[in-house]
């Protein structure tokens, strides 16, 4: 963002509207989140696997996430360069999770074999 | 008037290339970003490894237990509501908190590029009491917490264990739960907590630096999208460690 220009009256309607929307998408992310965790907790615990519910937490943080990123910290709208330089060394943290879920499990196994 | 030469070209006397303002680093930047923002991001490109390295950690000790405290039953209370349990429902508000406060910094940013400085005063203001409101909620669950007993080595969130009646006579005991609840507890929230003070206090300093009329000097509220970009990073932890602690 160049700060040569002062945001005209459209563009500063279009980035104000839009900065509303994600807070709303965020905000009826959130409600479902705990709505969901309530029903289960009340209704479905026993009839459905815990990893579904799991999986639909991580989903719905993912996409909170995404709308910070992108529309809160404006990055949607920076150079593409910028972009891959902040994805790229992300990466690594998908091998952490990897190797760390895995030592947890050699953990659970031991713990296992030494408690009585 | 010779005095004025070497002041406004310091190259004559360092040696050194001339400083060069924010608006032609961008424009000459491939990235076509400011220095400034650039490292903040890359800063904070840092600080969400320090964050992920906690939470996966987190994540693995949890997974190594066979039983870990349920969130559910451990985070109830709510202030005013004396005894009654409310599973999820003061963190749900401490999460609204902290997404309307980073939605008022957005503003204040929004309000920077039309250089209207009401606006940005008041948006900037919005995100400060936000903050400060998200950080007293955190200061009433911990006292909350360490008022049942959690500690950073004590956890007394166990399972429900049925006693052994030939030694003791009560039939169902509450057993200390997982030890390193407490510490991870502490520990990740505490830093979380201390992220959020460090970024409350940054958004005084922008919002007097505001006042005082110093960025409107400048020319542009380039420092207010900094402090935002720290902002919403904050807001942004803090979806994950709701997600670490009290969803999954």
């Amino acid at each position: 963002m160049s700060h040569g220009h002062i945001l005209g009256d459209s563009e500063y309607k279009s980035q104000v509207s839009a900065v509303w929307k994600a807070t709303l998408y965020m905000g009826i992310i959130t409600i479902v989140e705990v709505v969901i965790a309530l029903l289960w907790m009340n209704y479905l615990a026993d009839t459905l696997p815990r990893l579904m519910l799991n999986v639909f937490f991580i989903v719905a943080s993912a996409l909170k996430a995404f709308f910070i990123i992108a529309e809160f910290m404006h990055l949607k709208y920076e150079k593409r360069a910028l972009i891959i330089s902040l994805a790229v060394p992300l990466v690594f943290l998908v091998w952490a999770i990897i190797a760390f879920s895995w030592e947890a499990s050699a953990w659970f196994h031991m713990k296992g074999l030494v408690s009585p | 008037m010779a005095e004025e030469t070497v002041l406004h070209h310091p190259e004559i006397e360092t040696g050194h290339e001339p400083f060069m303002p924010a608006d032609e680093f961008a424009s000459n930047s491939p990235m076509k970003v400011s220095y400034g923002k650039m490292m903040m991001w890359y800063f904070l490109l840092s600080d969400a490894f320090t964050f992920s390295a906690f939470l996966i950690s987190y994540g693995a000790i949890r997974m190594s237990n066979a039983w870990w405290p349920d969130p559910n039953h451990v985070f109830n209370a709510m202030p005013f509501m004396g005894h009654r349990k409310i599973p999820l429902g003061f963190v749900s508000i401490m999460t609204f908190i902290l997404i309307l406060s980073s939605v008022a910094v957005v503003l204040a940013v929004i309000e920077g590029h039309r250089m209207n400085k009401k606006g940005v005063l008041k948006w900037m203001l919005g995100g400060i009491i936000g903050g400060a409101a998200f950080l007293g909620c955190q200061a009433w669950e911990w006292a909350h917490l360490i008022e049942e007993g959690l500690r950073p080595f004590y956890n007394p969130f166990g399972p429900d264990e049925k006693g052994l009646t030939h030694l003791v006579h009560e039939t169902l005991t509450k057993s200390p739960g997982p030890v390193a609840f407490g510490a991870l507890f502490f520990g990740i929230t505490g830093f979380h907590g201390f992220h959020v003070f460090t970024g409350v206090c940054l958004n005084v300093w922008g919002f007097f630096a505001t006042l005082s009329g110093k960025f409107e000097k400048v020319g542009h509220y380039e420092m207010i999208e900094k402090l935002g970009l720290y902002w919403h990073f904050v807001d942004l932890v803090w979806v994950f460690v709701f997600l670490a602690f009290y969803l999954l």
